[in-house]
Order: C-alpha cells, then sequence, then structure tokens
C-alpha cells in the first residue's frame, strides 16, 4: 500500500541522489573541459542504465544478464528516427518509408526508445517472468543473445555490425542530468509504490506474498516494463552521445560493468545503484588519469597502460570482501534525523536472492 | 560523498585545458595505447612520428615545430570520443584517429563537430571520410576494394589467369570490401568467369565444406580470391593448400608480413598488394631506407605494409598546410583536396571533393614462393572505382 508517510518518509533519497547529481553536472560546467564533460555524460549514461537495471534486478533480486538488450532497442531507435533520411537511406535501406522519412529530435527519440524498449520488455517478460532464480537469468541472457544477433545481421534496418553514423551528437550535459533524475525519480516512485513493494515482498517471502494474494509474475513483469523503458531511453542517449551506434557497444563488456556496479553499489537499494555508479566511475577516471600521467614537480608519475582494469579488479574484490551486500547494503541516503526513523520502521531486507 | 568530489575535483585540475599556442602546431593523437586496435595504430603512429621529426628537423612547418598530444582510446568507443575531445581541448590543429572506422569514427566526429581535420591512420573503408564522418574526415590508406580490383586486374593481365573463385569471410567490412572491388573489377575484364562463390567466417576452424565445393569444380580455378584477414586467413590459406588447391591465392593487404608464413610452410603462388615493401625489395630505395629508420627508432623492422600509411599521412597533411600557408581547416582541406596523384614515398595519392580516400593507387604485388615473399611487379588499376559503385 502506497500511504503518503512512505513516500514523506523516503523523499529524502531521490532528492539527496538528484543533488549529488547535480553536483557532478555543476563541477563539470565548472571545471569546462570538453572530454571531462563528456566523462560525466558516460557517467550519467551509467547511472540511467544501473538505475534501470536496479528497479527490476534490485526489487525482484532476479540478476538479469539481459537488460542491455534493451537499451541496444534504445540505440537503434535513435538511429531509425534522428538520423537525416538520405543517410538513413545508404545505411539502412530496408526501413519501412514512413519510418525512413521520419527526422525527430534527440529528446523524441529518447521518448519513442523507451516506449519500443518497453514493449519488448513487456513481449519478452511476459514469457520470461514465470522463471525464477538462476533459470530466470540465464533466459534473459538468452534475451541478450538473441538481440544482438538478431541486431548484428539484419543487414538493411540496422546495418548489420557496421556503425551506423548520422546520429545528431548532443554533447550538453543538461539533458544526460535530466533524463538521470527522471530515472532516479522514476525508479523511487516505483520502489514505494504498491507494485514495488509487493515484488519486494516477493523477494524475500515468495510463498508468504503468494500466499497473501500476489500475482508473482504479474508484479515481476511491471518492473521488467519501467525498467526496460528506462534502459531504453538510455541507450538512444547513449547512441547520441558518440553519434554511432553498433550492435556490440550493447553487448557483454556493458551488461557486466553496469552488472559491477549495482552489486558493488549494493543492488538492495536505489542509493547503492547510484552510488556504484558514481564510485566505480571515480575510480576508473581516476585510474586512467593516472595512466595518462601525473605531473608531480619536474617528474610524471604514471601507470602503466592496463592497469586500470586490474586495479578496478581488485578494489571490487575488496569492497566485496568487507561489504558483501556492496557499498549500501540495503540502505538508502537519507537525512540523518530522519535516518533513526528509517531503521526503525522500513528496514530493507537482508538477504536477497539471485 | 565529499572525498569523492574532493578527488573528482582534485583530478580534474590535471586536465586543465591547454589553449592553442600561436608558435607551435600541435597534432592530436586520439588512438588507442592499450585494447586490441594497439596492434595497428602504434606501428602507424611510429611512421608518423618519424615524419614529424623530419619536418621539425628541416625547420618545422610553417617556420613552427609540430608538437604532438596523445590521448587513450582504450579501444573503445565511448573512450574514443572522450579522446578526440581532450586532444582538441590540449589545441590540436589535425587530429588523428584510430585506424579502424568503428573505433576512429567517435574521435573523428568530435574533430568534425569542433571544426578540425582528422585523418584515420589506416581505414580502408569508404565510410572513413567524407561519407561517414563529414567534409574535413581523410584516410590515409587506399579502399580495400582498389585492393582486390588490383589483384582481379593484375592477375589478369600478368597471370592470364581466366577462371576466378571467390572466397569471402564475411568478418568485417573490410573483407567486403575487398570482394566489392574484385566483383567491380570481373565485369571488365573479357572473358574472365567467376567460377564459384562462396562464403565463410573468420572463427570457422574448418573450411572443409566450402574447400570440398571448389574441389567439386570441372577445373581447378586459376585463381582463388581470398577476401579474408588475421587472424581466420592463415587457417583458411592452410586448409586450401592442404587439400591439394594449388591455384593462385589473391589477397587484400590485411595479409601482408612474414611473421605468420611458418603456419603454412612452403607456401607459393600466394599474392598480396602492399603499399611498400617491408622486406627490403621495394623499388624505391627510400622505403628501405625507411625501414632502417624505423628500426632505429622503434627497434624492430616494419612488421606489414600497414605502418607506411601515418607517414603518408603526415606527409600529404604537411604539404597542404605549407601550401596553403595556415593550419586553417577550410583553406587545408582545400589544398588536400587539390592533390592530384601527388607523389609521396609510397605511391601518388589524390584527394577530391567527392572522395577523401583512394579510389584508385599503385600497388607494389608481393608474391610468396616456397615460403620466401618479394615483390615481383607493381600495378595501377587502369581508372580510379567510381565511387557509386563504392557505396554499395
Amino acid at each position: 500500500m502506497m500511504s503518503p508517510s512512505v513516500a514523506r518518509r523516503t523523499f529524502a533519497t531521490p532528492v539527496l541522489l538528484g543533488l549529488l547529481l547535480i553536483a557532478f553536472a555543476l563541477v563539470a560546467v565548472a571545471v569546462g573541459s570538453k572530454p571531462f564533460n563528456q566523462t560525466i555524460i558516460d557517467i550519467f549514461l551509467k547511472v540511467i542504465f544501473v538505475v534501470g537495471l536496479w528497479v527490476f534486478v534490485g526489487n525482484s533480486g532476479v540478476i538479469s544478464f539481459g537488460h542491455i538488450a534493451f537499451a541496444c532497442l534504445g540505440g537503434y531507435v535513435a538511429a531509425w528516427t534522428t538520423i537525416k533520411p538520405m543517410m538513413k537511406g545508404m545505411s539502412m535501406p530496408g526501413l519501412p518509408d514512413w519510418l525512413m522519412q521520419t527526422e525527430i529530435p534527440y529528446w523524441g527519440s529518447a521518448i519513442v526508445a523507451a516506449g519500443w524498449a518497453a514493449l519488448w520488455a513487456l513481449i519478452f517478460g511476459s514469457v520470461l517472468m514465470r522463471l525464477s532464480g538462476i533459470a530466470a537469468s540465464i533466459a534473459t541472457f538468452a534475451m541478450l543473445a538473441m538481440v544482438n544477433s538478431i541486431y548484428s545481421n539484419w543487414e538493411s534496418v540496422t546495418a548489420a555490425t557496421s556503425s551506423v553514423v548520422g546520429i545528431p551528437i548532443i554533447r550538453s550535459i543538461w539533458p544526460y542530468l535530466i533524463a538521470a533524475l527522471i530515472s532516479v525519480f522514476a525508479a523511487w516512485a516505483y520502489g514505494i509504490s504498491r507494485h514495488g513493494l509487493a515484488l519486494r515482498a516477493a523477494r524475500d517471502e515468495p510463498t508468504a506474498a503468494a500466499a497473501s494474494g500476489i500475482d508473482i509474475p504479474r508484479a515481476r513483469l511491471i518492473a521488467f516494463v519501467i525498467s526496460g523503458a528506462i534502459m531504453g531511453m538510455g541507450g538512444a542517449l547513449y547512441s547520441h552521445s558518440i553519434g554511432i551506434v553498433t550492435p556490440d557497444t550493447y553487448y557483454l563488456g556493458l551488461t557486466f560493468i553496469t552488472l559491477s556496479m549495482l552489486v558493488v553499489g549494493g543492488m538492495g537499494s536505489l542509493s547503492g545503484a547510484v552510488l556504484g555508479v558514481l564510485i566505480l566511475s571515480t575510480l576508473i577516471q581516476t585510474l586512467r588519469w593516472l595512466e595518462a600521467g601525473v605531473q608531480v614537480g619536474e617528474t610524471t608519475f604514471a601507470l602503466p597502460g592496463g592497469v586500470q582494469e586490474i586495479a578496478l579488479g581488485v578494489v571490487m574484490i575488496l569492497i566485496l570482501m568487507f561489504r558483501p551486500a556492496g557499498i549500501m547494503g540495503n540502505k538508502d541516503l537519507s537525512l540523518p534525523q530522519w535516518a533513526a526513523l528509517e531503521t526503525k520502521g522500513s528496514q530493507g531486507p537482508k538477504n536477497l536472492k539471485t | 560523498m565529499k572525498r569523492i568530489l574532493t578527488a573528482l575535483a582534485a583530478t580534474t585540475c590535471l586536465t586543465a585545458p591547454a589553449l592553442a599556442d600561436d608558435d607551435k602546431i600541435i597534432v592530436g593523437f586520439a588512438t588507442a595505447e592499450t585494447g586490441f586496435m594497439q596492434a595497428y595504430d602504434k606501428p602507424a603512429q611510429d611512421a608518423a612520428m618519424i615524419r614529424i621529426s623530419e619536418i621539425n628537423a628541416a625547420g618545422g612547418l610553417l617556420g613552427k615545430q609540430i608538437e604532438v598530444v596523445t590521448a587513450d582510446t582504450k579501444t573503445d568507443r565511448a573512450e574514443g570520443a572522450k579522446a578526440g575531445l581532450t586532444v582538441i581541448d590540449a589545441g590540436a590543429d589535425m587530429v588523428v584517429v584510430s585506424c579502424d572506422y568503428d573505433f576512429g569514427s567517435p574521435a573523428a566526429l568530435a574533430a568534425e563537430g569542433a571544426g578540425l581535420p582528422s585523418f584515420f591512420l589506416c581505414a580502408e573503408s569508404i565510410k572513413a571520410g567524407i561519407q561517414g564522418v563529414g567534409p574535413n574526415s581523410f584516410s590515409a590508406s587506399v579502399l580495400a576494394a582498389v585492393q582486390g580490383a588490383t589483384m582481379a586486374d593484375w592477375s589478369y593481365s600478368k597471370k592470364e589467369a581466366r577462371t576466378f573463385y571467390r572466397l569471402l569471410d564475411t568478418w568485417t567490412e573490410y573483407n567486403k570490401g575487398i570482394c566489392d572491388g574484385f566483383d567491380y573489377m570481373l565485369p571488365k575484364l573479357a572473358d574472365a568467369k567467376l567460377v564459384g562463390e562462396d562464403t565463410f567466417l573468420n572463427e570457422d576452424a574448418s573450411i572443409a565444406a566450402q574447400i570440398t565445393r571448389i574441389k567439386a569444380l570441372p577445373e581447378e580455378p586459376d585463381a582463388i580470391m581470398l577476401c579474408t584477414m588475421m587472424p581466420g586467413a592463415v587457417s583458411a590459406i592452410k586448409q586450401i593448400r592442404a587439400a591439394g588447391i594449388n591455384s593462385m591465392i589473391l589477397n587484400g593487404s590485411g595479409v601482408d608480413g612474414s611473421y605468420w608464413l611458418s603456419a603454412v610452410p612452403d607456401l607459393s603462388n600466394f599474392f598480396v598488394p602492399v603499399q611498400g615493401s617491408i622486406y627490403g625489395d621495394d623499388p624505391n630505395p627510400d622505403v628501405t631506407a625507411f625501414n632502417a629508420k624505423y628500426k632505429e627508432v622503434t627497434g624492430g623492422d616494419p612488421s606489414t605494409q600497414y605502418v607506411y600509411p601515418g607517414y603518408v599521412m603526415i606527409d600529404v597533411w604537411a604539404k597542404a598546410v605549407e601550401r596553403a600557408g595556415t593550419t586553417e581547416t577550410a583553406a587545408v582541406v582545400a589544398e588536400l583536396e587539390k592533390m592530384n596523384a601527388e607523389p609521396t614515398l609510397f605511391g601518388p595519392r589524390t584527394f577530391t571533393n567527392e572522395i577523401h580516400h583512394q579510389n584508385r593507387a599503385r600497388y607494389l604485388i608481393v608474391e610468396t614462393n616456397a615460403g620466401k615473399p618479394g615483390v615481383v611487379d607493381e600495378w595501377t588499376i587502369s581508372e580510379a572505382i567510381p565511387v557509386a559503385d563504392l557505396m554499395k
């Protein structure tokens, strides 16, 4: 049941996370360097992906390896709807005429992408959500492989493995910030809605939840569709951030980095999802700068190339050694005076099922 | 939280933008220093550095020294965009991007967005240029299609090949490009006949089925056009020869180099088009001198011909800057587009306002005989491949 008090009690979480994201954006503006701006855009995109992932994984407890498939669907929607009709004709001649003539702004493509990904999440989800545990995880992985296979081979519609170019590049940080804020607030609103609460109940006590009248596959399906929509929007914006799209961008690499960010941050809470991205991204970026070399006085210190990947792995292992439930565990960010209330009242579950 | 922000703020200070300086010219390399593309980018970049140091030693460009800034793309597209922006922020007057179109285009698009000229180190797709990036983007290499067309034309004219078999590895655009060029050339050769065609995938462990179909032909074809690249090429070649097929094998430049020849002992009747010879027998002694210089600088001989486009790139760009008298993009691009058969160490180069790539080029033909590669001929296709045919 969504009571106003739940909303009031937990409202601080999305606000604090939002402020944190705004702070990142302001740092980017203050620094004023183009590559740094692009780095922050990249972080916001990861926030969208990981929050999208959290909506399903965090609430249902089912690990999904397949969500990046929705980002792929979204990424190609951006290509289909925003590239100039003439260029589209050359790279993707198989598009239907009405789509060939369509040219909409980037925010329009993000919205359409969200809808398109949600539609497919609904179709896939109505089958997959009947599974649970590891079977569901592997099934989502199969979905990723399937989408990747189709998009890598459907030459006339996706240009197969070739890069599709001509997607308008958006280098302003604000659209990405707004999209990240939308995802955070949407994820929060879903989390405290009756559907979110029902799904979390089903995650922790499936038998009791089912006995209380919760239709578990349906509850999961709702989360799956919402998270699919968020991923789709993120996928479209990802295309707009670099201006090209290929199927292998949205495959194993992105799947595992987003999952690791979620696990390291703590998949029990929305704050864990967002902080996981912010902390790991900051770490990755710092290591990259160290790789590029840091001037200290007369000498330049530089890590050997490739250390970043190794160090990232080591740090992730260390974090999980000491905090197996992730950095945030099941806790959400909240204002200090409300913290006491929070722990007394709605402490999250301790054990997650995968 | 505060700690993260402090760390972030602290690290960002390190990348404070350097402003373009008037007494130097800056070339920005947004290329792969790590990841698998490094194997392609590094050699060409080393060659580019050799040309830059030659120019600097001779007094610089427009009387200014050329400086180099670099950023690592990590063989990743999103990082590629950042690397492009990084070198642009560092004041680059020209942006050099990764060898491959897929990995180089994000940085090239960033340069295009900033109104700067960009050069792909050795991309061989028509998209690496006006068609796939924009009016200020160029590639330093020659189109894959020219390689296929050259091999068809040359084997027809010089080796009397009349029956051809086309074997395409559909893994990459590059492979398809070679076969597209072959397809363009074949109908132009009177009584040359395609007796069969087949496809495979680079990762296929066995191409026995394809080989069986070649063996089933009433007569062994004169030549097999093999459109593939490393690493799958070695296995395909080995299997063709092991099956007792002795037709001449025609290839793209992607299989140049002797590093893999020990895997197919005593390989013969095997032909590769190259822009310059790494085997010390280039008809132009300056190329051999360059090879020695390359060894001196990097400690090793060039391993394939893909070293050379890096040198050509700086060469033609510097000439354009010299002629324009400025590094201003529009003027430099206009000068580049005026180049018609501009002589370089590795053959003449032409750019037009329609295509920033070579749709015709002189190629040396390297024959491998009893496992020993060497230059046997040189060939230029009679006319440039029309852009319309390249865009298919």
